[in-house]
């Protein structure tokens, strides 16, 4: 068996308990999204299968162009291959919304926040599936033994949180109504750009694999800012789903003591 | 009891609750440390310099100091005495705050953010951001849950006495004299 499906059920083990985990304790410890890892997995297959590769192929041969990657590719091809993923997999990713039983779930901000997370971090999980197929279809990785695809598992573990964030930011938008979703999409496929920069740099040969896993870094980084704004933006508008807990026991001005003693 | 006199009699030392946050310390230090050396050793060569050189940094970066802040776990304690509480955690923490500054005295739960200095199951120090009450500087056996909420003009602190109530009747009684 090749070393990488060995990696990779690692990493979909340890990305699925670690962003299932965030699912259940950032909403407040509820298993309400959990489900919600389910219906993006093979979304990752599907979309490349049947979107992203006949179109690649297609406007390839229209244009006399091998659909791939490199330095001899004519920059407009170079830029439609590199629009191709955040274009299509953004669009892809909240599919699920057209079950009832998912758009059900969108009662509020918050709960458009996690959904889009949940169904962004499942994409993820499933694309970590699909690259692990790829690659052990290659003979030049597929005789390596497990250990070595340590970035592989780095890699595949943040980008389903930044699928998640991506998707959040798309289902958040649509809960406003369609045109703050286009907005949102529009802002999702931004990030997804600059997200890929990095791996379309090193297929372009311009950088190292380990440059582009470093470029990774900004990206993620801003991602992690967005969700906190996203978070923060939607604490304001409401109590919290902890704040009925609190105990106040001291406030100063009115001095009397409160609830709790 | 979990009050001890210590010093004076106008001076209490309280302990916090216990937890396990000490594990994670260790666990997280010795993966951390693992993870970098074992990368150098098992793959010598390999391993381009920049990755290297990041692996290495992580692993003296987080590891060493993550087993000494798991040495340190049983030195958490706050201490009460007339002008202000002092929480402490070994010689890496030493919070001051002057009774006459607090604001206000509440415990809630915390809405934890992906933004930490400190922050692990059963274990909270330094600043610390959460999503809901904003910056906190904790010291505290948990992250988010139950956590007593100091504020005073300029900070706010979390912490988790194990006796709560009597923490904070005695601190409210030294606040009033």
């Amino acid at each position: 068996m090749p070393g990488i499906y060995v990696m990779a059920v690692i990493t979909l083990l340890v990305s699925a308990a670690l962003w299932g985990g965030l699912l259940y304790v950032l909403p407040g410890r509820t298993k309400r999204y959990l489900w919600l890892l389910l219906p993006g997995l093979p979304l990752s297959a599907l979309v490349n299968l049947g979107v992203k590769r006949p179109l690649a192929v297609m406007a390839g041969q229209m244009a006399g162009v091998a659909p791939k990657l490199g330095l001899e590719t004519p920059w407009w091809f170079i830029l439609f291959l590199f629009l191709l993923a955040p274009v299509f997999e953004e669009a892809v990713k909240v599919v699920p919304l057209l079950l009832p039983q998912v758009r059900r779930l969108l009662v509020s901000s918050a709960a458009a926040l996690w959904v889009g997370m949940a169904l962004g971090i499942s994409f993820g999980l499933g694309e970590a599936a699909y690259l692990a197929y790829g690659i052990a279809q290659s003979p030049q990785y597929a005789a390596l033994p497990w250990y070595i695809f340590t970035g592989y598992f780095g890699e595949r573990l943040v980008v389903c949180f930044v699928h998640g964030v991506m998707t959040a930011v798309v289902v958040t938008g649509l809960q406003h109504g369609k045109g703050r979703g286009m907005i949102g999409y529009l802002a999702a496929v931004g990030l997804h750009t600059l997200v890929n920069l990095g791996a379309v740099f090193f297929q372009l040969g311009l950088i190292p694999a380990w440059g582009a896993q470093l470029a990774l870094l900004l990206p993620i980084l801003l991602l992690a800012a967005i969700f906190e704004r996203l978070r923060r933006d939607i604490a304001r508008g409401s109590d919290g789903p902890d704040s009925a807990d609190e105990i106040v026991y001291f406030r100063r001005g009115q001095e009397e003591q409160l609830s709790g003693y | 009891m979990v009050a001890v006199a210590l010093k004076s009699p106008a001076s209490l030392t309280f302990q916090p609750r216990s937890s396990h946050g000490w594990v994670w310390l260790i666990l997280i230090a010795l993966l951390t440390l693992v993870v970098s050396v074992g990368t150098t050793l098992l793959l010598p060569g390999e391993v381009p310099w920049p990755i290297l050189l990041l692996n290495i940094g992580l692993g003296l970066v987080i590891g060493l100091p993550g087993l000494a802040l798991a040495v340190c776990f049983p030195t958490m304690r706050y201490e009460l005495d007339d002008q202000a509480l002092t929480l402490r955690y070994g010689p890496v923490l030493h919070y001051h705050i002057p009774l006459a500054r607090i604001r206000s005295i509440r415990r809630r739960n915390l809405s934890i953010s992906l933004w930490s200095s400190l922050r692990l199951p059963g274990l909270a120090l330094f600043t610390v951001p959460y999503s809901d009450v904003g910056k906190v500087k904790m010291c505290a056996t948990a992250a988010a849950d139950r956590i007593l909420l100091i504020e005073t003009d300029d900070a706010t602190y979390g912490l988790t006495p194990a006796d709560e109530e009597g923490f904070v009747a005695a601190l409210m009684a030294r606040m009033e004299e």
